[in-house]
């Protein structure tokens, strides 16, 4: 049996900032994560009073203190917290940061601290990777040139050597707007150091970006140390990750076509994901560790965990329990 | 080992274009309701009368549904629920003259179960509302009686068992009518279904109710309340379910702090050698902007998390008595 282990995204709860606060929301979600057959739980980094799971300073603020924050995961019967999801453009209200860059060298230094101490808050909650987001999104940015590659390579290197510290393991999570999109994702990994710097395959993202999630598990299944399965529900084909501010004009707005939903959990009616040539590419690739099931974002999230149980239930989990030690 | 006979009532609420629609909305919905049960590990299933026929029709008949629901893991249809619960002048159980009208009711809602596994029960509410029928005296209730002994010898022949599944707002409520229905009825023909939500708002104690008539109990609905109707709102006009002023939502999923002692309960069903199923009803989840897919999980997570503990201790109590 391979050391597969499979987690839900509790993102799907939160469809905005002031949304998804309570505890007992928070309770009600993680009990429904663990009925529906998941053992851990990646969180989203959140900065601020009304991100409770958001990052360690406001675990302990709601919970006494980040082992207090996994005693109640444990009341609700799930085992830990898989991994984070970090986006260093994002403002940190706790250290009164503004967005830090991977691309400015002067941010390198503060973005491995960060790094550091979320990778030291998930070995405490039994997790074993740091999701970030590795370069803005594509219209947000000049093109990347190998100097920028280079910077970017070197900052996560050094990010990387701070969370191993800890025990925990960084993969750069590309996304569907991403500047890494098409041919630059493997132009960065080339430059990282193996030892510290993997590769989270996203399926959904990947495939609303028009990148087929096999072709990159055959290009760098040894690179992989993070997956998430969700499913896409359309292909960004018009190149619209190129206008700025695609967050909002494309992933939250659809774009031209107003989607209404780029993604949806595993399983999903008109999903494009082949997940079950997805789950056996990745047992070729020898790939042992976090699957996290993810919906981002759901109408109707314990419906969506519910179904997402179901098709990993039947469907995907009985392929990895078929894979001989 | 844990008890494995958990079904679920059929009451859902799922949002659609058109608004909030129960999953029969279409085939699509339906699917992804059963699947949802299945990945939460119910093995039975329990429905409505009026129900069937759209099943019927989505499925190509109603055992074409259950083999849906068995290619999704389940056993069984494993109850139908039938019910008068507003008196009219062709269907009132309280009233001798229509009960020819609600057997022939009966039998062709029994006709819409030929071809399935093995349905259990045929749930049943006795009475309309008790502000239909009252005064409720000894006559009545014996009058009601018999009407649900002709139904049970009907639904014998047709391999189910006529329950009796009590309201807080029906004519029958209180303890000394439950006992006085109970007496008036054939035990081998008319069964006692326990809901734990309706008995606790009538202000009857669900655990004592069960350890009392274990040997005529054939199921259970398990759901809580955090009220006890203290207002005589049973009395309430058209349906004190949904339009009691002093309470806008009655019923709640497991676990929330609710006044059932499920615990309690369950040791009692292990200590009784009850073995059929056990089943879990929401009944309005979705009032205050709930949704039925988390009460649901949430109920369960307390099912295999908290009760399984509760049905582990008895069943060791029990071993080291022996």
């Amino acid at each position: 049996m391979s050391g597969i282990r499979w987690a839900y995204a509790i993102n799907q709860w939160k469809p905005q900032f002031d949304d998804f606060v309570r505890r007992e929301q928070h309770e009600r979600a993680l009990k429904t994560i663990s009925i529906a057959g998941f053992e851990g739980v990646e969180l989203t980094y959140g900065t601020g009073r009304w991100e409770p799971l958001g990052n360690p300073q406001q675990l302990a603020a709601n919970f006494g203190s980040v082992a207090g924050f996994g005693e109640f995961l444990r009341s609700c019967a799930v085992d830990a917290v898989s991994s984070w999801y970090w986006d260093p453009a994002e403002r940190s209200m706790e250290d009164l940061t503004g967005p830090l860059s991977p691309l400015a060298e002067a941010d390198a230094p503060a973005i491995a601290q960060r790094a550091g101490l979320l990778a030291g808050a998930l070995a405490e909650l039994g997790g074993s990777v740091l999701l970030v987001r590795p370069v803005p999104g594509a219209g947000d940015v000049e093109p990347l040139d190998d100097d920028a590659l280079a910077r970017v390579a070197a900052c996560w290197d050094a990010a990387g050597r701070t969370t191993a510290e800890h025990g925990i393991r960084l993969a750069l999570h590309v996304d569907f707007l991403s500047a890494l999109r098409r041919d630059h994702v493997p132009a960065l990994l080339d430059r990282t150091d193996p030892a510290l710097v993997g590769l989270a395959l996203d399926t959904g993202e990947l495939t609303a970006g028009g990148i087929d999630p096999l072709g990159v598990i055959e290009r760098s299944g040894d690179r992989i140390w993070h997956v998430q399965f969700k499913d896409a529900l359309a292909v960004d084909d018009a190149g619209e990750y190129l206008q700025p501010h695609a967050h909002w004009t494309v992933r939250v707005r659809g774009g031209a076509r107003e989607v209404p939903r780029w993604f949806a959990e595993p399983g999903a009616d008109g999903g494009l994901v082949d997940f079950p040539a997805v789950t056996r590419a990745l047992l070729g690739a020898g790939y042992s560790g976090w699957i996290v099931v993810e919906s981002d974002q759901s109408p109707h999230p314990a419906a969506s965990a519910l179904l997402a149980g179901y098709h990993v239930q039947r469907e995907l989990r009985p392929l990895v329990e078929e894979e001989p030690a | 080992m844990a008890w494995t006979k958990w079904s679920y009532m059929d009451h859902w609420v799922t949002e659609t274009p058109q608004g909030p629609q129960p999953p029969s909305f279409n085939r699509a919905y339906m699917d992804r309701y059963v699947k949802e049960l299945s990945a939460l590990g119910f093995t039975g299933f329990d429905t409505f009368f009026f129900y069937l026929p759209l099943y019927a029709g989505m499925y190509g008949g109603v055992p074409g549904f259950e083999r849906f629901l068995q290619d999704n893991g389940f056993e069984k249809i494993t109850g139908i629920f039938s019910a008068y619960p507003s008196a009219t002048k062709y269907a009132a159980p309280h009233v001798r003259e229509t009960h020819d009208r609600i057997v022939a009711d009966c039998t062709n809602t029994l006709r819409m179960c030929e071809g399935l596994t093995g349905v259990e029960n045929f749930i049943v509410m006795p009475t309309s509302t008790y502000w239909q029928t009252e005064p409720v005296t000894d006559d009545t209730i014996k009058v009601v009686a018999d009407l649900w002994n002709r139904v049970g010898e009907l639904t014998r022949r047709h391999g189910m068992t006529t329950t009796c599944h009590f309201e807080f707002w029906g004519a029958i409520r209180t303890r000394e009518q439950v006992d006085t229905f109970l007496a008036h009825t054939d035990p081998e023909l008319v069964r006692f279904f326990c809901d734990t939500a309706q008995h606790t708002i009538a202000g009857v104690d669900p655990v004592q109710l069960f350890r009392d008539y274990a040997d005529r109990c054939t199921g259970f609905h398990f759901k809580d309340t955090k009220d006890v109707d203290e207002h005589e709102a049973y009395r309430t006009p058209p349906d004190p379910e949904l339009m009691a002023p002093q309470v806008t939502r009655w019923f709640y999923e497991m676990g929330e702090g609710g006044l059932v002692d499920f615990p309690a309960l369950m040791k009692e069903i292990v200590a009784s050698g009850y073995d059929g199923w056990l089943t879990v009803e929401h009944d309005k989840a979705e009032l205050g902007g709930g949704s039925y897919a988390e009460a649901t999980a949430v109920a369960k997570w307390y099912i295999d998390n908290v009760l399984a503990e509760a049905e582990a201790e008895a069943r060791a109590e029990l071993g080291s008595a022996r």
